[in-house]
């Protein structure tokens, strides 16, 4: 009982961070139909600035967070206006090797700048934890439980509530009449690219105290939310969070019962297998959030 | 349509006349690659230098196998590096473990690299565009997860040293066994060999009913399929080829390098093998040797400044060609003879 609650909570706590990765993802997807593998190093990017602002710059943790948001989205929306936009007449094949491209450059640009040699930052809770039905949870993996939660409720509110969430799901769902009612494509795909690059580097911020880190944690990172996606259906909100939930989940089982490398391997097999059968997703694409 | 890669079209054959003097042309820059191929050798007799020419040689044949997919079918493998690996590591047991000659261990190699192409292609070639892309990709990450972790067969992460040399021989006749740390020459030779049989086999797809499927297929799949083009079956026979080739490249590396490891064989090989054929020009004759010849090359110079300095360049390259020069160095030189702009989609 104690060992399910605990890999509940663990799998849940892992989940939060996929979820970031994910629902920025699925959001590109919906409106660029891009698969943007260069999320990975914005998680990454994250990780690192918020490793150098709070060592560097002596910022407390919680002012690094924003700035990782910052640099990441800023970051984001460079890979678009650079690379994504000009390729933009180019085929999803296309534009997905280039995306790995960019992958590859900012991952070998950080292992030049930052060295290879992992770091970890010193989380502000310290090892401060607390118990929750026999099962431990340290403050940190709370707190980005709580920040992982404002967060997609923020991204939640902004889809439903306002004008421009509105009409990035009118472009994902139908981009030829949003562009009719007078939906500004350009501007919206710029929007999209900052709020996804804040998300992955948010994620990047939250485990850097939790995981130590080298330039190449991005690339499993995003091969992992990318499952999430094909689970939930690539452009579904919902589909992203509840494929983190069942990836997450089932990772952490796996971890705790089998080998950790065959863990990955059963995870892409999976994702194969589901290209195969449901190439929509598990969950079906209705209406993108 | 399948991939996304936009070339120039292929200047449509006006008139007979024209295609037959195309057709003869292919061949005779075929044997002028075969004699250059031949002098180049004695031209750098640096240790060094020659070490390059076989890598060069074997990244050649591995962007001609992916060539016949991105080129001519417009299918964008991004899983390749794997298929190479189980080709190295299939002779590499074979000849280390179970005596099995040189040359049937090659065969194999290709063998059961493309029986996995055949079985991984079968359902994934139904898929369009980017998820194809995604399936090869994650593909080749499994098979490197794979080699990684079935320790039993690949001796996983350490690597698999000692891998005996190529040896060729006839019962009672002669034996010779390519020594690659005392010399490349004879080696490179082999590998010449087998790269010009792949130039070969490329070239004769292309002028094939097989090849006009595929180009059908590339540029517009439904309408193949609707003129009654099996392109579900000529994509699968692309990709048995190109995985075949892709296995034997792996069997001439393993035996040239005497040492196996799972490292070499990542998604980053798969991509570099892509900026090859992307930047030397996808779907052009000459691209594929002018690519892998470029960045072998590149990639050896710039080690000397920093190991990740390569994969900077080899990124920027990819998306400078795809947005500049959709045709690679081949179609820019081409565009600047026909004196117009860069050819721009």
């Amino acid at each position: 009982m104690d060992i399910a609650v605990q890999l509940l909570v663990n799998g849940i706590f892992i989940s939060s961070l996929y979820a970031l990765v994910a629902l920025g993802l699925t959001l590109i997807f919906g409106v660029m139909g891009i698969a943007d593998f260069a999320q990975g190093a914005l998680y990454m990017l994250g990780a690192y600035v918020a490793f150098y602002v709070t060592r560097l710059w002596g910022l407390s943790y919680f002012l690094s967070l924003p700035c990782a948001m910052l640099a990441a989205g800023a970051i984001g929306v460079l890979d678009h206006l650079v690379v994504y936009r000009p390729l933009r007449r180019h085929g999803g094949a296309t534009t997905f090797v280039a995306a790995l491209g960019i992958l590859l450059i900012l991952q070998n640009a950080a292992l030049w700048t930052f060295g290879g040699q992992f770091k970890l930052l010193r989380s502000p809770f310290g090892d401060a934890k607390l118990t929750i039905l026999g099962a431990v949870v340290t403050y940190h993996q709370a707190f980005v439980m709580l920040v992982t939660a404002a967060l997609i409720g923020g991204v939640w509110l902004f889809l439903k509530r306002t004008k421009p969430g509105k009409a990035l799901r009118a472009m994902s769902q139908n981009p030829e009449a949003a562009q009719l009612v007078g939906i500004s494509g350009a501007r919206l795909a710029t929007a999209t690219f900052a709020i996804a690059g804040a998300l992955a580097g948010a994620a990047g911020a939250l485990i850097s105290p939790m995981q130590a880190f080298d330039p190449n944690i991005g690339a499993l990172v995003i091969l992992k939310s990318f499952a999430i996606t094909i689970f939930g259906g690539m452009g579904s909100v919902p589909g992203a969070i509840g494929g983190a939930l069942v990836v997450g989940l089932a990772e952490t089982a796996a971890t705790a019962y089998l080998a950790a490398e065959y863990a990955d391997l059963v995870a892409f097999a999976l994702m194969i297998a589901i290209m195969f059968v449901r190439p929509q997703g598990l969950f079906r694409r209705a209406a993108p959030a | 349509m399948t991939g996304g890669v936009d070339r120039d079209a292929q200047p449509a054959a006006s008139g007979g006349l024209r295609a037959a003097a195309r057709r003869r042309g292919g061949w005779v820059w075929w044997w002028a690659v075969a004699a250059a191929g031949a002098a180049l050798p004695w031209l750098f007799p640096s240790i060094a230098h020659r070490n390059l020419l076989v890598l060069a040689g074997i990244n050649a044949i591995l962007v001609t196998s992916l060539d016949l997919l991105i080129g001519y079918a417009g299918l964008l493998s991004l899983g390749h590096a794997g298929f190479w690996g189980i080709g190295a590591y299939t002779s590499a047991a074979l000849v280390a473990d179970y005596g099995a000659p040189f040359p049937l261990a090659l065969l194999a190699a290709g063998a059961l690299a493309a029986a996995c192409g055949l079985f991984i292609g079968y359902p994934s070639l139904r898929l369009r565009s980017h998820y194809f892309v995604l399936v090869t990709f994650i593909t080749g990450i499994v098979i490197t997860l794979l080699l990684t972790s079935l320790v039993g067969l690949t001796r996983g992460p350490m690597g698999l040293p000692g891998i005996p040399f190529a040896t060729l021989s006839l019962p009672r006749v002669f034996t010779y066994t390519f020594n690659t740390f005392r010399s490349k020459v004879g080696y490179y030779y082999l590998v010449l060999a087998c790269l010009l049989g792949a130039l070969a086999l490329k070239e004769w797809v292309g002028r094939s009913r097989m090849g006009r499927a595929l180009v059908a297929l590339r540029e517009d799949e439904d309408l193949a399929a609707a003129v009654g083009i099996d392109t579900h079956r000529y994509k699968l026979l692309a990709f048995g080829m190109s995985t075949a080739m892709a296995g034997i490249a792996g069997s001439l590396y393993a035996h040239y390098t005497t040492f196996l490891s799972p490292d070499g064989f990542t998604f980053v090989t798969s991509f570099d093998l892509f900026v090859m054929d992307m930047v030397g020009g996808a779907g052009t004759a000459a691209g594929p040797l002018i690519g892998p010849a470029l960045l072998t090359t590149l990639r050896d110079l710039l080690r000397s400044i920093s190991p990740v300095l390569a994969e900077i360049v080899f990124g920027v390259f990819l998306i400078v060609t795809i947005a500049f020069f959709p045709a690679g160095l081949v179609g820019a030189w081409r565009a600047l003879r026909a004196g117009r702009a860069w050819s721009r989609p």
